[in-house]
């Protein structure tokens, strides 16, 4: 058995044989089996070298280098982000990884909101909200193992022992699953249905659907908000969760949890592109977040990529280190997105760890 | 799915026999349910029968595609999730430290497996369908992407 680190699910029961990958979903399985397809080559300014004098040319612009940024880190290890972490703060370098969880994970780490386990909501869990993601295509087994899984005290099977609510602007792949003992809210402003939700729980009164789902909200005392990007002031957020019971912050970029108990914090990219010349960015691609403004002024920078395989920055980079894919030709650790420490065993042993890159790089400064 | 009616209009309505089978219609009922095939009826090969063949072909084109319980998968509209796998109530009694638990199916032969990404009929021979004659739609309830589905709702 094997662990899957396409999502931030990392489902840890993938087999694979010579040609199938079993119990992985469709991300999952293709990064198992496209592993060797479009890998990236030590490059250095376009031209094929090896891989140190990659590393050494990477030391060499970031020793003359005034404002450095490292981007990405989601796909790492927490080994590699730690590394990751030694040489920001060797350079000072600002660090980002893109998403947009940054608030909400602060208000957890001080305690504000509290979290549970993916394996909890399964156990326990009576109305599950999924509040602004579309789970069924960016984590897709995650409902499998929350809400259609039966748990130690949910038997009965999601029909009879489960209470879907889907909060979404559009009618997603995750709202069309809210059939049988679920509701599904179409809102633009989730800080006004927050606010009604309060109310109702709190005695007050609201619509007819809000009255509904509180009254089944009221039924349990376990009961969670697998929250994506809710768009409400963070006050409201910590108080909703309060009065419903727990938070899991669903972000499917697969180690970003560890990006931010590992440093704590995050520059948006956005905002510090023009106060720096040099950008490392391990294992993402910032083409893939950013807005056109912001590319053309990316393209002007010194950039050093670390990752596994060619991407659209991969294309433009100065420097260019292939490195090996986390959790399938090399091992760490990794937190899942309920902040559950997940040991990875490769099934493949090949090339070098952003763990060791970085390091190699750490030690040329 | 096509009903014994909309086979009957195109056979030849003779009752001929030969197919073995006292009349048309229970010839038709048997197509349906896969017991008899097109080419047990002769005179249907005949040219003056030709264009209704190729009509009988058309419509019967869906019903191979099902397996006996007339579960369709469409591979290309599945991800992979494993909503199907984990609901089904045969998997979950079967192998409740797997399926059952919101994990892969441990069994050897299961009703259905995600492999490569896409879900995949192993044997529909533990099928409630199949086994108890139930009508039973638990793994397309939890299909968003329709790629499952029965005959009877085609």
């Amino acid at each position: 058995m094997w662990t899957c680190t396409g999502c931030s699910c990392l489902c840890e029961d993938v087999e694979i044989d010579e040609n199938t990958v079993r119990h992985a979903c469709r991300i999952g399985a293709e990064l198992f089996r496209g592993r060797s397809i479009s890998r990236a080559e030590p490059l250095v300014e376009g031209k094929r070298t090896d891989i140190d004098s990659a590393i050494d040319k990477a030391v060499e612009i970031l020793k003359e280098s005034k404002g450095v940024a490292i981007y990405g880190l989601n796909r790492s290890t927490l080994e590699a982000q730690r590394e990751a972490l030694k040489l920001a703060e060797k350079l000072s370098a600002f660090v980002d990884n893109g998403s947009e969880f940054g608030r909400i994970v602060e208000a957890i780490f001080e305690g504000l909101i509290p979290i549970t386990t993916i394996e909890d909501v399964r156990d326990y869990a009576y109305v599950q909200f999924y509040w602004r993601c579309d789970v069924h295509n960016s984590m897709p087994r995650l409902m499998a193992r929350t809400y259609y899984a039966r748990g130690k005290k949910r038997q009965r099977g999601y029909e009879e022992d489960r209470y879907l609510v889907v909060v979404d602007v559009r009618k997603s792949h995750t709202a069309m699953l809210a059939k049988k003992n679920a509701s599904f809210f179409k809102t633009e402003n989730d800080a006004e249905l927050i606010g009604e939700f309060i109310k109702a729980i709190r005695g007050g009164v609201a619509s007819g659907d809000v009255m509904r789902v509180v009254r089944e909200v009221k039924k349990s005392e376990f009961n969670v908000i697998l929250g994506g990007q809710i768009d409400a002031p963070m006050k409201l957020i910590e108080e909703f969760v309060k009065e419903v019971g727990y938070f899991v912050p669903l972000d499917y970029r697969t180690n970003s949890m560890g990006f931010f108990k590992t440093f704590g914090r995050r520059d948006e990219l956005e905002k510090i592109v023009e106060d720096i010349d040099t950008l490392i960015v391990v294992g993402d691609d910032p083409m893939d977040d950013v807005g056109f403004d912001v590319m053309k002024s990316i393209l002007k920078l010194k950039i050093i990529v670390i990752t596994p395989k060619i991407s659209f920055i991969s294309k433009f980079a100065d420097v260019v280190i292939p490195s090996a894919i986390s959790g399938l030709e090399c091992g760490g650790k990794m937190l899942r997105c309920d902040f559950k420490e997940v040991e990875l065993k490769p099934p493949f042993k090949e090339g070098f760890s952003e763990e060791k890159i970085l390091k190699s790089i750490n030690g040329g400064l | 799915m096509p009903s014994p009616m909309d086979i009957y209009k195109f056979l030849p309505k003779t009752n001929c026999k030969l197919c073995g089978e006292q009349t048309c219609m229970s010839f038709a009922f048997k197509l349906l349910k896969g017991e008899k095939s097109l080419n047990d009826c002769k005179p249907l090969f005949e040219k003056e029968f030709e264009e209704n063949r190729r009509k009988l072909e058309e419509i019967l084109a869906v019903i191979e595609k099902a397996t006996e319980t007339g579960l369709v998968v469409n591979e290309e509209l599945c991800i992979g999730c494993g909503n199907c796998v984990v609901v089904c109530p045969v998997h979950v009694y079967e192998d409740p430290k797997g399926a059952g638990s919101g994990y892969g199916v441990k069994l050897e032969r299961p009703i259905l497996r995600v492999e490569n990404g896409r879900v995949r009929v192993v044997d529909v021979g533990l099928c409630r369908r199949y086994r108890d004659k139930m009508i039973c739609v638990a793994c397309r309830e939890c299909c968003p992407t329709s790629a499952i589905a029965f005959l009877e709702e085609l």
